[in-house]
């Protein structure tokens, strides 16, 4: 048998020393990582995605800075932002001076006491590991017992390569809300250069609580991004998780959530706009572990150019979850003769008294739309991008948080308007 | 669960005789002379041992297949006997009065129109019996025609360049696991070849059956449909009951070229072994289809009943332009019976079109997986899918999964895929009730609107045949 080469990204990640805090859980990292290549097509769940860009880049860690984040401000949250530069915490540009009575939202390294829950959700795989080996720092947000919080709790990890060589940074974000209290959370990934990031958020709704988490992924174009989400929804909680994608050359992101007692909700909303040769995965899993919880999933992909979308959303219903009710939908829209979609919704059910459906779609704008728009006197051109723009829109109009969505729409409005500008003069 | 439900489920197999008939077979175990022995047994000519030892040297590189969702244990090569045949008589019988009477008393058990007389439905049927073609009514009248429909083994010694031509070209030696083991030892089978404009008369059906305990099935079947020819093809399948579990791993081979239409139907009934799930067939089937010309069409329609386990894939390669693929399947599976199955459209041609219509019912500690592939390459311009999956689920310990992998590389193409859950609620059984049907009677209603999109694409013996079928297969288990 020929000898396997290391994989150069975990050996050059496990050579740095290893951060106080969380011995035990590293330690079960390491031993995870042992011996563990950088996945491949082989995998079925990396079937679709690979990683060969990856394979020959050497990483070498992100250095803590300060950062110009003027441009990523929301006003909703100006006494409500934690910020992190390549994984570790930056204060000056962080500002948590206007936090409800008894809500903790602060650096991980400064409350290892408070963050007994940190890795004790299911549901892990190799990037998600490399980061729990060795995370420097992180966010942690907990809401305590019926404390609503109405201002947005925003956090920005922001990533930088540093000189010539690529560098890599572990973000990690840990969310708890208490019983009865509730939350906005806008998580945003965002960068400049080569890097990879590979964050991991985990989240865990109590009774009765509800939590509405924003995701933003705007990686640089040349960054590889993985992000893996593991997430416990309570009794009666309801969880509503938002991930909108346009950056990185490689990004994926794994949401795994648990429904762990009856009558929690999900839902699990997904837009990645590519172009590029970008290629974005999104590998869902979400486990019925008991009866009458309900999930409501939409993801919705723009391929461009040469890029690729890929989604395997995976619902799975445990015997005695009676009364699921699950949801899914998928659709991709491909603008490109070059951009390519690989999808696979999957359901496993092991009981009988559920209502459980997927559907997926994908296909080219609706030639009977263009011929309406047109039929009013618009332009093919601008009629393609109003509906590519609509196409993502309802999903944005779900976004609680104004600003945010303000500016989430005026990127979309810009990527999907080429040749607009041509078009009406 | 309520009794009736169960009464429904509960049912046995009713087809598990065997017949004690001489015959003729290796001893168990696979290796080159096995294969040589074989070959020369059917007086084959030098390109087809090649062929076949070419696919045994591959299939010696190949690791059986893991990611299927089913779990059992690995059929042992060496105990299986690769050839069994019924001893054979002197020569090909003629006329129907010469064959085994003990033979033709197990079809008329079957229920197999075999008899002439009773073959009122014209169907011209080709009988496979433990991988040997028995006999083959309706030949005369297909040969005005020019249709050629026999056993495998005579189509090789009476028309080799047309097999030669074609076998291996859709599923190739090199293609998975089963299909290199089935291309190295397959014993017999049917070939059916239908020339330029001519349309099969009547629909040609083959019949199954496994009857030796330690006997594995390796059938091959090759239909090919010259330019404007068609045909429907109907396929049924049994096996007696042993407890042991018995391997049967066929290849079917469809080419259709332009203008050509092939309508492949299977009812499959092998054993499924008894309730606790001993004994039963490992059905592990490589089927493909090649729409080669212009506007061919390759319709599959499968009725999956029986089998321990069952892994199978009935294909379409959508390679001429225009070409249609179309998947129609009713999955069944009861007590321990597992089954992963569906289809894989792949699209090559410009404006090719696929409809896929799965219905899975499952009941008892069964498991019922859906898998399937829409593919449409870089050039399939205008290629258009659509996709339905429904499950049904009956009794709490059962599973029913969904695998659909969609994969899309043309802007112009439109795939659309759509899946469901539900179960028989004891609402509407307390409807039927109330309307003084019986629960069993409302199950089986139930059942049967639930596949009537895949029924009615059945031809008319068969539908009733799965119709009655998929009512017996259930008896004892709703509730």
């Amino acid at each position: 048998m020929v000898a396997l080469e290391a994989a150069p990204l975990a050996a050059g990640v496990l050579s740095r020393l290893r951060p106080s805090g969380w011995e035990a859980l590293r330690a079960r990292a390491e031993a995870a990582l042992d011996g563990q290549e950088l996945p491949t097509t082989r995998q079925e769940d990396w079937k679709y995605t690979d990683l060969a860009p990856l394979r020959d880049l050497e990483f070498a860690p992100g250095a803590a800075q300060d950062a110009d984040i003027a441009h990523a401000i929301l006003p909703e949250a100006r006494g409500s932002r934690l910020v992190f530069v390549n994984g570790h915490y930056a204060p000056h540009a962080s500002n948590v001076t206007n936090l409800p009575a008894g809500v903790r939202f602060l650096n991980l390294a400064c409350a290892t006491e408070m963050a007994k829950d940190l890795g004790t959700l299911s549901g892990s795989d190799f990037f998600a590991d490399l980061n729990l080996a060795r995370f420097q720092d992180g966010a942690l947000v907990v809401v305590p017992k019926g404390v609503r919080v109405e201002a947005p709790l925003h956090v920005v990890f922001v990533n930088r390569q540093e000189g010539a060589a690529p560098t890599f940074a572990l973000p990690r974000l840990l969310v708890v809300v208490e019983r009865g209290a509730s939350a906005i959370l806008v998580e945003e990934h965002q960068g400049t250069g080569t890097y990879l990031a590979s964050a991991v958020a985990e989240v865990i709704v109590r009774e009765d609580a509800q939590l509405t988490h924003e995701r933003v992924q705007r990686e640089s174009d040349q960054a590889f991004h993985f992000s893996h989400l593991a997430a416990r929804v309570e009794r009666g909680a309801a969880y509503a998780c938002r991930t909108i994608s346009f950056g990185g050359r490689i990004s994926r992101s794994t949401p795994h959530v648990v429904m762990a007692a009856e009558g929690a909700e999900l839902t699990l909303d997904g837009l990645a706009l590519l172009g590029g040769s970008q290629l974005s995965d999104t590998h869902s899993f979400v486990d019925h572990t008991v009866p009458h919880c309900t999930t409501r999933q939409s993801h919705k992909v723009i391929a461009d150019e040469a890029s690729r979308a890929v989604f395997n959303g995976r619902v799975f219903v445990r015997p005695g979850a009676q009364g699921t009710d699950a949801q899914q939908q998928c659709r991709g829209l491909l603008l490109s003769p070059k951009a390519r979609i690989d999808t696979k919704p999957e359901l496993e059910i092991f009981a009988d008294d559920v209502k459980c459906a997927h559907g997926a779609a994908i296909g080219q704008l609706d030639p009977e739309g263009l011929f309406y728009l047109q039929s009013r006197g618009m332009d093919p051109a601008l009629a393609r991008n109003v509906l590519t723009y609509a196409f993502a829109a309802d999903l944005l109009a779900r976004i609680p948080v104004t600003s945010l969505r303000r500016q989430l729409r005026q990127t979309v409005l810009a990527r999907t308007q080429s040749g607009t500008l041509e078009a009406l003069s | 669960m309520s009794t009736s439900l169960q009464q429904v489920t509960g049912q046995e197999y009713k087809y598990g005789f065997t017949t004690d008939i001489e015959s003729d077979s290796v001893p168990p175990g696979l290796d080159e002379d096995v294969i040589r022995f074989i070959s020369a047994k059917k007086g084959e000519p030098d390109w087809l041992l090649e062929f076949r030892l070419k696919a045994y040297r591959h299939w010696l590189t190949l690791t059986e297949p893991e990611w299927a969702n089913v779990h059992y244990e690995k059929p042992d090569v060496r105990k299986i006997v690769f050839y069994s045949a019924p001893k054979p008589k002197a020569a090909k019988h003629q006329s129907l009065d010469e064959v085994d009477p003990e033979l033709l008393r197990t079809f008329e058990k079957l229920g197999v129109p075999i008899n002439e007389q009773k073959a009122l439905a014209g169907v011209a049927v080709d009988v496979v019996f433990d991988s040997v073609s028995v006999t083959t009514t309706y030949k005369t009248r297909l040969a005005e025609e020019g249709i050629i429909f026999c056993s495998f083994s005579e189509a090789v010694r009476e028309h080799p360049e047309l097999v030669r031509k074609y076998l291996g070209s859709v599923v190739p030696t090199s293609d998975n696991y089963y299909a290199a083991l089935n291309s190295a030892v397959f014993t017999d089978g049917s070939f059916c070849f239908i020339p330029k404009g001519v349309t099969c008369p009547m629909d040609l059906s083959t019949y199954f059956r496994i009857n030796n305990k330690e006997s594995g099935q390796f059938e091959r079947t090759l239909i090919v449909a010259e330019e404007g020819a068609s045909v429907s093809y109907l396929e049924g399948c049994t096996a007696p009951q042993f407890d042991v579990n018995q391997l049967h791993a066929a290849v079917v081979e469809l080419v259709a070229l332009d203008d050509a239409s092939i309508k492949y139907s299977t009812v499959q009934n092998w054993y499924a072994g008894d309730k606790d799930g001993v004994g039963g067939i490992f059905n592990f089937v490589t089927k493909r289809g090649l729409c080669k010309g212009r506007n061919a069409k390759i319709s599959w329609t499968q009725v999956e009943t029986g089998s321990a386990i069952t892994w199978k894939y009935p294909s379409c390669v959508l390679l001429g332009e225009n070409s249609v693929g179309e998947f129609y399947s009713v999955a069944l599976t009861n007590h321990k019976q597992q089954a992963d199955t569906g289809t894989k459209m792949i699209h090559l041609g410009r404006n090719t079109r696929s409809t896929i219509i799965s219905k899975g019912i499952s009941a008892g500690d069964s498991s019922n997986s859906y898998r399937g592939l829409v593919k449409v390459h870089p050039k399939a311009e205008g290629a258009r899918n659509f996709s339905q999956c429904d499950s049904m689920l009956i009794g709490s310990r059962c599973s029913a999964n969904t695998f659909p992998y969609i994969e899309v590389q043309n802007v112009s193409a439109k795939v659309e895929h759509e899946a469901t859950t539900s179960k028989i609620g004891e609402e509407q059984l307390f409807y039927f009730q109330q309307r003084g049907i019986p629960p069993e009677d409302a199950i089986s209603m139930i059942i049967n609107g639930f596949c009537k999109d895949v029924f009615r694409e059945l031809p008319m013996e068969f539908a009733v045949e799965a119709t009655r079928l998929l009512g017996l297969k259930l008896e004892g288990s709703v509730g």
